[in-house]
């Protein structure tokens, strides 16, 4: 199945390495990528908040660019998806609606038909390749217990996303258990990162994601698996904000799915990605997951974990 | 609801009235939302019901702390949506040129790029090492035309006027 390939701007020129491991790992499943020349989805809180109409036209556009080339639209974003996603659905249960945005594309010569599908690579993964086909590319079991976040935006509105449940949703968990991780309930697991008002209220969003972290930590993970960048970015770098804000220590590697994904199926290169990460011991805690460096996994947070503050 | 891509503010507030309606303050949105949790002077319960009540939508500066999570959305058991709700809100108060400077400087971004982040040297270094593909160009100017025939161009502008003289 061939897609256009939708990385969104914080894969691209904030976390190369997670375009990388998605680059490794979609080839070996025949899911073919196509570069087109995407714009920002456009993100779907602070840019639809200032304008719904520009928001709608700019995914319209978008979606717009994917049917010209025959091409359904994949994302690795939960933040573009939701965008996308949502966009297509107010086009396509709206003919006013469509003639408005189309009046507009008309005046850069687009039109959006509604012909192409806005997809995340959870559901290519857990939909149509599935647990098992993942299990059986799998050369190595990843001993790791992991808290799994799957992102709001991949989540809600449940009615028109239906990728999984808002509440109690289970694709994520069933994907990192096809690599042989634990994957640990939690508090607030459906709870936001924060991310969505960092830039509004910086105190606000960092008091979300300590909440956030207290829910995580509870469990003592070995680590924590997202499928969103923006989750990323707000966890990895968001941890050493609370811990300087809240004097907290947290210190718990994130992954994004696709990275264990190359690292379960001993694809070339993943040192490489792995070496992209900000959280102290994180190559440190895969190579104890696959069995190398001796002692088993030992919680991080668990060693370091929160402390009253 | 509708989305908000018409120009007319009656129609719109009296959208947002009609989707507030069925709200009876059972208060479950405050409680699932986790913004309110570590900021109560944030509550989605008392947005919404500021409309029902007085039948204006009040623009306070405290709609923009919204994170759109959607959970207060999806456990309503009245089914209103209330983050389509604030979004008709903010797109009100950014109408009027109030909107967090973090927010236009996102739009300016886009405006000139077409996106929201510029690669830094260091990530397009990374990506040359990665054996990453170049990405496709970007036409920053048909992004910059929908800006301006949708309207955006005018909230910037109103913006700057609205910072340069304080009311």
């Amino acid at each position: 199945m061939k897609y256009a390939f939708f990385p969104g701007c914080t894969i691209a020129d904030r976390l190369p390495f997670i375009e990388k491991s998605i680059r490794l790992v979609c080839p070996e499943y025949d899911i073919g990528l196509v570069g087109l020349p995407f714009t920002c989805c456009p993100e779907p809180n602070s840019v639809q908040s200032f304008s719904q109409y520009t928001w709608l036209t700019m995914a319209a556009r978008n979606i717009a660019v994917a049917e010209e080339h025959d091409l359904d639209i994949l994302t690795a974003c939960a933040g573009c998806f939701e965008s996308l996603a949502m966009a297509k659905h107010m086009l396509d249960t709206s003919a006013d609606t469509r003639a408005h945005v189309n009046r507009a594309l008309a005046n850069i010569g687009r039109e959006y038909t509604g012909q192409a599908r806005v997809v995340h690579l959870l559901q290519v993964l857990h939909d149509d390749v599935g647990c098992k086909g993942i299990e059986e590319r799998t050369l190595r079991q990843l001993r790791m217990r992991v808290v799994t976040h799957s992102g709001c935006h991949l989540l809600r509105p449940e009615r028109v996303l239906q990728v999984d449940l808002a509440e109690a949703p289970a694709k994520l968990d069933a994907l990192v258990r096809a690599l042989g991780m634990e994957s640990v309930d939690y508090m607030d697991k459906t709870m936001c990162c924060g991310a969505g008002i960092r830039g509004v209220n910086r105190d606000i969003s960092f008091a979300v994601l300590r909440e956030k972290f207290a829910g995580m930590s509870m469990v003592h993970p070995d680590a924590a698996v997202v499928f969103c960048p923006t989750c990323f970015i707000s966890f990895e770098a968001g941890q050493r904000v609370v811990n300087r804000m809240f004097g907290t220590e947290y210190r718990l590697p994130v992954f994004y799915y696709t990275e264990l994904l190359a690292v379960a199926m001993g694809l070339e290169g993943t040192e490489s990605i792995l070496s992209g990460h900000r959280v102290q011991g994180t190559e440190e805690t895969v190579a104890r997951a696959m069995g190398h460096g001796g002692t088993p996994a030992q919680a991080p947070m668990g060693t370091h974990g929160a402390r009253e503050v | 609801m509708r989305p908000v891509i018409w120009d007319d503010d009656e129609e719109r507030v009296s959208d947002v009235r009609q989707a507030a309606q069925p709200c009876f303050q059972c208060g479950v949105c405050a409680a699932s939302c986790p913004v309110f949790r570590v900021a109560p002077e944030f509550n989605p319960r008392i947005a919404v019901d500021e409309i029902v009540q007085t039948g204006t939508v009040a623009v306070t500066g405290r709609e923009w702390y919204c994170a759109y999570c959607l959970m207060c959305e999806q456990r309503c058991p009245m089914g209103v949506a209330l983050c389509e709700i604030l979004v008709a809100i903010k797109n009100l108060s950014a109408r009027d040129g109030k909107v967090p400077p973090s927010i236009v400087e996102m739009m300016d971004v886009i405006r000139f790029t077409g996106k929201v982040s510029h690669p830094s040297k260091g990530t397009t270094r990374r990506r040359r090492e990665l054996g990453l593909p170049e990405l496709p160009e970007v036409d920053a100017a048909e992004v910059q035309k929908l800006l301006e025939v949708t309207g955006a161009i005018d909230r910037l502008t109103r913006y700057r006027e609205a910072e340069c003289e304080p009311q």
